[in-house]
């Protein structure tokens, strides 16, 4: 696997592409910190990715860096697989998710979420207020000891905040596999914010409820 | 390479093990063949201290110095005692590091926990017959970075190596995965004498993913004893009795019996004898009564299995197998619970006491760097981050990421001319910083400019072992200081140092004593045999030969007023030597009337 640069090992001083272990004396080399996630991988920079192969990716790099393996190795190795691991784990842990990967990739082109992430997204503006109303009632209900009464209505507000969350991931997942290599579309990219804008907002909604719930278990 | 062996530092009993070719092993006392060492150490009026069965033996007599249970204040402050700790213990101060008050001087957890540590080294130098100096050990998954320091200061104390500190329920899967070839998604449930954890992994090709973990370290079977101890005391003990701690410590030592003997039979009897008070009561207990009472402990842990199951996106069907660890989880109703929670039997064929230790040797040998196959994918159990405005906690690593990991923050000011940036660290999952556990603080030294304009970036760095490191630079100036995070509660590289240099006057002070002692005592004996002979046989004696032998006495009772055992030990030779002939003749002349008194039974 190739990560762009060129390097020069720190043992054997041969000149190489960045690659993980010296072609030459198999040490293992530190990774830039600026690297893309997906290179960490020797994958494609494209959003869209197999994440079952990504998995077994993951495993198998950890096995040929982590720390625990250079225990007994000089202090440029254990340097170098604590920094590749750390950048390795946080790689995995933002490719593996769908979500973290959307907005790791927007990042990659140069934009985020920014501040008017606040606003209700005006496609969820209905549910949003259905949603706010009936809390307020479960709340009321709590309070005066009718708590038995709303568990129901709870669970169906959850079964219906976790059906758009299935939506609009499945329309996210659809927006990352039309990007291809480094061509940026201006129409995919705003689709992109929106979606994950209002997967942000539905996570909020949803931590509510799901902070009501325990209440009302609680009660 | 040098050996490197597994501790499990336990709430109520510790262990060590070492990997035997490809098998860990669990090392036993000598003498008892005991794998279980109690976690319990006694402090003695004239400062011998007593680690382990011998300790546990005095609880009942001296239960203010007997210090057991100690897991549970390491990386304490006196604000987190609780009422009953209050009355089971004296603390020799009111606020800071908890510090036992103790006959010879206050001791701090570390401290206490470095005598269990050192029984276990001696147990394993003595086994293995060689120094053993690197050790791993294990701690509650869910121990916090306060609890972590401690824990590593207590290896030091004890003049070990800490290679590394690694999560018991994974240290325990690792025995179980490995033993059992196992691939799939795992739970394991983890219920000690003083802390309770549950981790979910994901098992693959020797890899062990550590995909959630939750727990509690302040629940576990000192809770169910604590629980049946009270009841027993509110029915049956008079008032005036009740909050004696001679009475209260032998109650809680009934209830642990009771609670076992309970998990093979169905009913028990409750006998609490305390001769100073004259106290002698009995009562029987039946299964069921035992489980009415403690319901309520055992389904606390099943909020952390939820949440740890939510954390790693997984209901509890998907589970192929859960594992039970520690000794609590031999309780019938713990099993039924928890069983019932995840829908399927649970798995007791691994014996829950040394699973752990087990798991910590096989993970020492790979960091030994003997063992190749396998490898741990352990996560960080809580949230971390700063204080940032309005007393709110900004999380910078969240809980349940795989170590080691880092991240990078940039942070400004909100007045102008500020000279410094308050670095606040905290841990836990909760929005206000007050309801968070607070790590540490230190200061950043910026140069004044208006509010907003300093950059300063911290980043944060979790180790392997799950400790946290810290490094904050203004990036205007390049100033970089990097701080590594003392815990509040913790005790400092200066404390160590001491307790470190003391600590080996003291041990060095310790075996002098024995050996001063076991000198006198052979002396003893030795004088009064020769004494005995003397005045017995003295016509076997010949010329000279008393004066000789007397004067060796002499010299050697007078040696053995002084301390010098050395001088001891030549004179208990000297005179060894300067008598043989006499005490052969004696001998000789004994086998002789042997002999003819059978020939005159002939007769």
């Amino acid at each position: 696997m190739t990560t762009g640069t060129a390097l020069r090992c720190w043992r054997c001083a041969h000149e190489h592409p960045a690659t993980l272990f010296c072609p030459q004396c198999s040490a293992v080399q530190q990774l830039s910190p600026q690297i893309d996630y997906f290179s960490v991988f020797g994958l494609p920079l494209r959003p869209a990715i197999d994440e079952a192969a990504l998995t077994q990716q993951y495993y198998d790099l950890s096995r040929r860096l982590h720390p625990d393996l250079y225990q007994t190795g000089t202090a440029e190795e254990k340097d170098a697989s604590l920094n590749n691991t750390v950048l390795l784990n946080r790689a995995y842990r933002t490719l593996r998710d769908l979500v973290s990967r959307g907005q790791y990739w927007l990042e990659l082109q140069g934009e985020s979420l920014g501040k008017d992430n606040n606003r209700v997204p005006s496609t969820l503006a209905a549910l949003v207020f259905e949603v706010q109303e009936k809390l307020a009632e479960v709340r009321e209900a709590r309070e005066t000891g009718k708590a038995e009464s709303c568990k129901a209505e709870l669970a169906a507000i959850r079964t219906e905040l976790d059906g758009q969350m299935g939506r609009l991931r499945g329309a996210l997942g659809e927006n990352l596999a039309q990007w291809t290599g480094e061509q940026r579309s201006l129409d995919l990219l705003s689709q992109l914010k929106r979606l994950l804008s209002e997967i942000a907002y539905l996570r909020t909604l949803s931590r509510d409820v799901e902070k009501e719930s325990e209440a009302l278990w609680n009660a | 390479m040098e050996r490197i062996v597994g501790i499990d530092l336990g709430t109520t009993n510790s262990l060590i093990a070492f990997v035997d070719g490809d098998t860990p092993r669990v090392i036993p006392d000598a003498q008892t063949g005991d794998p279980l060492l109690p976690s319990v150490v006694a402090f003695l009026s004239d400062g011998q201290i007593e680690v382990g069965q011998n300790a546990k033996a005095l609880l009942a007599d001296q239960p203010l110095t007997t210090i057991q249970s100690v897991k549970r204040f390491m990386g304490l402050g006196m604000e987190h005692v609780s009422t009953e700790d209050h009355r089971r213990y004296r603390f020799a101060d009111e606020a800071g590091i908890v510090r036992f008050a103790l006959p010879s001087h206050p001791y701090t957890a570390p401290e206490v926990s470095a005598f269990i540590l050192r029984a276990l080294r001696d147990r394993a130098e003595a086994s293995l017959k060689e120094p053993v100096r690197k050790v791993v050990i294990t701690v509650p998954a869910y121990f916090n970075d306060s609890q972590r320091q401690a824990t590593k200061d207590a290896g030091r104390l004890a003049g070990l190596e800490v290679v590394r500190l690694v999560n018991e329920p994974t240290a325990a899967s690792l025995a179980y995965g490995l033993d059992k070839k196992e691939e799939g998604l795992i739970a394991v449930y983890d219920l000690g004498g003083g802390t309770f954890d549950i981790s979910i992994l994901r098992l693959h090709t020797g890899i062990f993913e550590v995909l959630a973990t939750n727990g509690d370290t302040r629940l576990g079977g000192d809770d169910i004893d604590q629980r049946i101890a009270e009841r027993f005391l509110l029915s049956e003990v008079p008032e005036t009795l009740r909050h004696d701690p001679h009475v209260a410590s032998s109650a809680r030592r009934m209830a642990e019996q009771a609670k076992r003997a309970l998990s093979d039979h169905d009913e028990t009897q409750l006998r609490l004898e305390v001769p100073e008070k004259k106290v002698q009561l009995t009562r029987v207990l039946t299964r069921k009564e035992l489980e009415a009472a403690v319901d309520d402990i055992v389904a606390r842990t099943l909020a952390p299995c939820r949440q740890a199951l939510k954390d790693a996106g997984l209901e509890p069907r998907e589970i192929d197998e859960v594992v039970m660890v520690g000794g609590s989880t031999r309780m019938p109703l713990v099993r039924q619970r928890v069983g019932e929670f995840f829908g399927r039997k649970p798995l007791t064929d691994l014996n829950p006491d040394e699973v752990v230790a087990l798991g910590a040797a096989v993970q020492a040998d790979t960091l030994a760097g003997r063992r190749k196959d396998m490898l741990l994918l352990d996560v960080v159990p809580l949230s971390l981050g700063i204080e940032t405005m309005g007393g709110v906690m900004s999380r910078l690593i969240e809980r349940n990421t795989t170590i080691p990991t880092s991240v990078k923050e940039m942070y400004t000011t909100a007045v102008d001319d500020q000279t410094a940036v308050d670095i606040h660290v905290l841990q836990g999952e909760r929005e206000l910083v007050q309801d968070c556990r607070s790590l540490a603080r230190f200061k950043v030294p910026i140069d004044p400019q208006p509010a907003g304009m300093p950059r300063v970036e911290v980043t944060f760095m979790i180790d392997a072992n799950g400790i946290l490191n810290v490094a904050a630079s203004d990036m205007r100036t390049g100033h970089e200081r990097s701080v590594e995070v003392k815990p509040s509660y913790g005790l400092t590289d200066e404390e160590i140092e001491r307790l470190l240099e003391e600590s080996i006057d003291f041990a060095e002070d310790d075996v002098t004593h024995r050996l001063i002692i076991e000198a006198r005592t052979e002396a003893d004996t030795l004088l009064h045999v020769t004494e005995k002979q003397l005045h017995q046989y003295a016509v076997f004696l010949e010329p000279n030969e008393e004066a000789r032998i007397r004067a060796a006495v002499s010299a050697l009772q007078e040696a053995k007023s002084g301390e010098d055992y050395n001088r001891m030990r030549d004179l208990i030779e000297e005179l060894g030597t300067v008598s043989a002939p006499f005490a052969q003749r004696i001998m000789d002349k004994s086998i002789g009337e042997v002999l003819g008194g059978k020939e005159l039974g002939r007769v």
